[in-house]
């Protein structure tokens, strides 16, 4: 269960579980083929954040087991539809990625797409994911994050008050949080502009 | 189809802000003026574009073009109409409009292929 702090984000994500299909029918077709890239990467135990409405299980490789974990249990609702039409297992639970019950050192992989434009702590859900990794353990990020290009940023700054209150921030810098949270970098590569990025950073042993 | 999709985005975003910059901008006006409203225009109707249009094109791709469509397309024809300079019927007005998104959407296009692909590869 998602801690009290938490309740906004999960009611918002409840609410957005409604639209969330529509809103991301595009961007379903456009990074669908990046996305498969990056997920033909996973390897052993993993985890899944922020599954979403499970729009992306069709990317991952079929015949994987894997766990995938949200913060909205309308989310997870329409998740399920999606879990069973995938050639593999996918077990679902509802988790706060800055809370998990996981012990330290579960999983060889964390995947994510767009999560950490929502997290409210992006950091903290960062170090928690770090715990839970294994050592030499990879995690492999879709993400959208702050426009280097000076109006795109200001741009992104400036609907980040609008899109907060129904969805995602679109001002993150979510390269350097990686970072900050302890991981290692092994590669980046831009999708769009400079704003959508695979990003996949490594636990390092020790 | 999105390529195409893309484009037509920008032109529809660049008639619009046309349309509403001859709408609220008359000659003679303070340019300086002229120029904040075309830009207050521009930037509103690509909010309302992007979020129409996002959906079926991608909220990005709708969005950074006509950010800067709208934003620099409305400056721009807020400058021309406060001085009643070129475009004096409406019809090449707008067609100056879907003209400058056209080409705004050409060259985000172009830079996002320039940027596009690795920029960190340890090689592991």
């Amino acid at each position: 269960m998602a801690p009290l702090d938490d309740v906004v984000t999960r009611k918002k994500w409840d609410a957005s579980s409604k639209t969330f299909d529509f809103f991301t029918f595009a961007d379903d077709h456009r990074y669908g083929p990046y996305k498969r890239v990056l997920f033909e990467k996973v390897r052993g135990k993993t985890l899944m954040v922020a599954a979403g409405t499970g729009n992306d299980f069709k990317f991952f490789p079929p015949g994987l087991e894997f766990t995938a974990i949200d913060i909205s249990p309308k989310m997870l609702e329409k998740a399920a539809v999606k879990a069973a039409r995938y050639d593999g297992k996918i077990e679902l639970r509802e988790a706060n990625v800055c809370a998990l019950d996981y012990a330290d050192n579960t999983f060889d992989t964390i995947v994510t797409v767009c999560t950490f434009c929502s997290v409210p702590k992006p950091v903290a859900g960062l170090r928690e994911l770090r715990r839970v990794l294994k050592p030499g353990g990879q995690i492999l990020m879709f993400e959208h994050v702050r426009s280097a290009i000076g109006p795109f940023g200001i741009l992104l700054d400036l609907m980040t008050a609008l899109t907060r209150k129904i969805g995602p921030d679109m001002n993150r810098d979510t390269v350097g949080n990686v970072q900050k949270a302890g991981f290692r970098l092994r590669r980046i590569g831009n999708v769009y502009l400079d704003i959508v990025k695979t990003i996949e950073g490594v636990k390092d042993p020790g | 189809m999105f390529k195409l999709g893309d484009y037509l985005a920008g032109v529809v975003i660049g008639i619009a802000t046309t349309f509403a910059v001859r709408l609220f901008v008359a000659p003679g006006m303070d340019m300086v003026i002229a120029m904040m409203i075309g830009m207050a225009a521009g930037m509103v109707l690509h909010l309302f574009f992007g979020f129409l249009l996002g959906p079926v094109l991608g909220m990005f791709e709708v969005m950074m073009p006509g950010s800067v469509i709208g934003m620099y397309g409305g400056m721009f024809f807020g400058m021309r109409d406060s001085m009643a300079a070129g475009s004096t019927s409406p019809l090449s007005a707008l067609a100056v409009g879907a003209a400058f998104g056209a080409i705004v959407v050409f060259i985000v296009r172009s830079y996002d292929q320039i940027l596009h692909g690795t920029v960190l590869d340890t090689g592991e």
